[in-house]
């Protein structure tokens, strides 16, 4: 295994890490879709960007993008909390209006320029080794070092917020008893959302991390009902998926995200059916008896 | 306990499939060069000739501006002795990469040593030139110049053979060059148009003296408005023009519609021949090399509007 090999493995297993830390909570929450929304709404942020600094270079761009990525959540959350709107229709009404003022400004001002959303933002993973840093005598991609610094906090705030996370996953009314409203509480956790979603985006590209917040988290699902359990297992199915995926890659000469897609739905797939079979047999044994 | 066998039936698949990756040998005589479209294949190919292993990224039809890498990519980079690349943003955010990888490598953009003044930009962004600059063949031959100095760099031992396939190369291009020049001349002035769906001919029309006109802009965010449509459909009635040449990456619809226009207002156009815009043809085809991608497009221009 040559340097680029593991490199590519571990950026990808941080970016599952990240994902996996956070998934399990969207998924318990219903908006499981909120990586793709945010995947589409960061467009005006990048065209902004642009417009005001005519630059494409890496951490302007995140910036711009995670404005948008952020106002985005909140736009949901907050159309979600009148209660006139469900969640779903939520995401489905705040990211194409978002995306549209995007497109609108990039005809408007920059339509002879290649502005759009794989010329800036969706990374590689393929070319993360290509991109060192150095820090502290350490040279991992840059790409890796941005998403540990993710990492460190996506768990900081999982740890620190553990118990009402828990409490408001499962029952937000209880939850009011609680010292942090639950508000607060679901913003915290979609800015999270939304800073890991862009920073993640720009390392490994975008349908990575729409398929590695929700499938790890909605395969740990089906095999425990332990919240702590389901969060350590998503983040263990995301690395199946990085290192299985990318084995499977090099070995067909396929794109990497793609392949560390189907792996995670593989590894979908086959909670599924186990799952499905213990049913059944529980339901067989409780007609018998 | 199910759950527990499950989890292990999880972590089965790691360790399946986890096969080594074919390394390259750098020590067996030749120059490995990775290079990204398959015109700049084609140049490493004319310039470095048996000195020289070439492999390229992008295979006919990509574009390279939305080239989504494979896996294998990312050693044939990591082994090639010189990447040769177009730059000017056309390979987009791989393009920051390979900036960044000649800190390891020799990478170098074929357009490196063009004069700044026969690049073209939209007025407002005159540093970030039209990258397209293969569809001037005259330009084109500063790319197989910094090709050759390229290879030199490093293979010194080479010099006299890239030197020597340079000058013959070349020569070849010059001949090209005057062959477009003369065929296009053959088209009545007035009805000199091409209407194209594609960004990639601004440079050719410069050269050779053809009007230009796109039907939209070039970001794949964009889409035609009606008033592209009633603009360019007016165009093709007012000026004669015979034949639009469209290509896949443009909805057909689009294409359509602007004909269907251009027939109310009383012109016959109808679709000429597809054209190679941001990469050659098939490997093995005449198409295949940057010389007969030209032709070809040549010939369906010519055939189309004379």
């Amino acid at each position: 295994m040559s340097p680029a090999d593991w490199q590519i493995m571990v950026t990808a297993g941080l970016v599952a890490t990240a994902c996996g830390l956070l998934g399990p909570f969207l998924v318990l929450r219903r908006v499981a879709l909120l990586g793709d929304a945010v995947s589409h709404a960061v467009l005006p942020g990048i065209v902004a960007t642009f417009l005001l600094f005519e630059t494409r270079a890496p951490l302007p761009v995140i910036g711009g993008a995670a404005v948008f990525a952020v106002l985005c959540v909140l736009l949901i959350d907050a159309l979600r909390s009148t209660g006139l709107v469900k969640a779903d229709a939520a995401i489905g009404l705040v990211f194409p209006a978002l995306f549209s003022l995007g497109v609108l400004g990039v005809h408007q001002w920059t339509a002879n320029l290649h502005l759009d959303l794989d010329a800036t933002i969706y990374g590689e993973i393929a070319f993360v080794p290509l991109d060192p840093w150095i820090v502290a005598g350490i040279e991992l991609p840059r790409a890796a070092w941005t998403m540990l610094a993710v990492v460190a906090l996506d768990l900081a705030l999982v740890v620190a917020l553990w118990k009402e996370l828990k409490l408001t996953s499962f029952d937000p009314e209880f939850a009011r008893s609680v010292l942090i409203s639950p508000r607060v509480l679901s913003r915290l956790l979609l800015v999270a959302v939304a800073i890991t979603a862009v920073t993640a985006f720009e390392s490994v590209g975008a349908i990575l991390v729409v398929t590695l917040l929700i499938v790890p988290a909605a395969t740990a699902r089906l095999l425990t009902d332990r919240l702590w359990l389901t969060v350590a297992l998503a983040v263990a199915v995301g690395w199946v998926a990085a290192i299985g995926g990318y084995a499977t890659a090099v070995r067909f000469d396929a794109s990497i995200a793609g392949a560390m897609g189907v792996v995670a739905a593989v590894c979908f797939t086959l909670a599924f059916a186990g799952r499905s079979l213990v049913l059944a047999r529980k339901r067989t044994l409780q007609s018998a008896s | 306990m199910a759950r527990h066998v499950l989890v292990s039936a999880l972590l089965a698949i790691v360790v399946a499939g986890c096969g080594a990756a074919s390394q390259a040998n750098p020590n067996d005589g030749v120059v490995h060069v990775a290079t990204t479209t398959n015109f700049i294949t084609d140049l490493a190919h004319r310039i470095g000739g048996d000195r020289v292993d070439v492999e390229g990224l992008m295979g006919p039809g990509v574009d390279p501006h939305l080239y989504k890498a494979s896996a294998n990519d990312v050693s044939t980079l990591a082994d090639a002795e010189l990447v040769l690349y177009g730059g000017l943003e056309l390979e987009g955010k791989m393009g920051d990469v390979l900036e960044k990888l000649d800190r390891r490598k020799p990478t170098v953009a074929v357009t490196r040593d063009m004069p700044r003044d026969r690049l073209r930009a939209e007025p407002g962004y005159e540093d970030r030139p039209d990258p397209h600059v293969w569809f001037d063949v005259d330009l084109w031959r500063s790319a197989a110049r910094t090709t050759a100095e390229a290879l030199v760099e490093v293979d010194p031992a080479g010099r006299a053979t890239y030197k020597r396939n340079l000058r013959a190369y070349d020569r070849r291009l010059r001949t090209l060059d005057a062959e477009a020049r003369e065929r296009i001349a053959t088209i009545p002035e007035g009805r000199r148009v091409l209407v194209t769906s594609h960004d990639a001919f601004h440079y050719f029309g410069a050269r050779y003296d053809i009007d230009v006109v796109a039907i939209q802009g070039v970001s794949t965010a964009t889409e035609a408005t009606t008033a592209d449509v009633e603009r360019v459909a007016k165009l093709i009635a007012d000026r004669g023009v015979r034949s639009v040449f469209v290509e896949s990456s443009v909805p057909p619809q689009t294409i359509e519609a602007v004909l269907a226009s251009a027939r109310r207002q009383g012109a016959t156009a109808t679709v000429g021949g597809e054209l190679f815009a941001d990469a050659a043809g098939d490997d093995g085809t005449p198409e295949g090399t940057y010389e007969g991608m030209i032709r070809h497009n040549l010939d369906a221009i010519v055939e189309g509007l004379r």
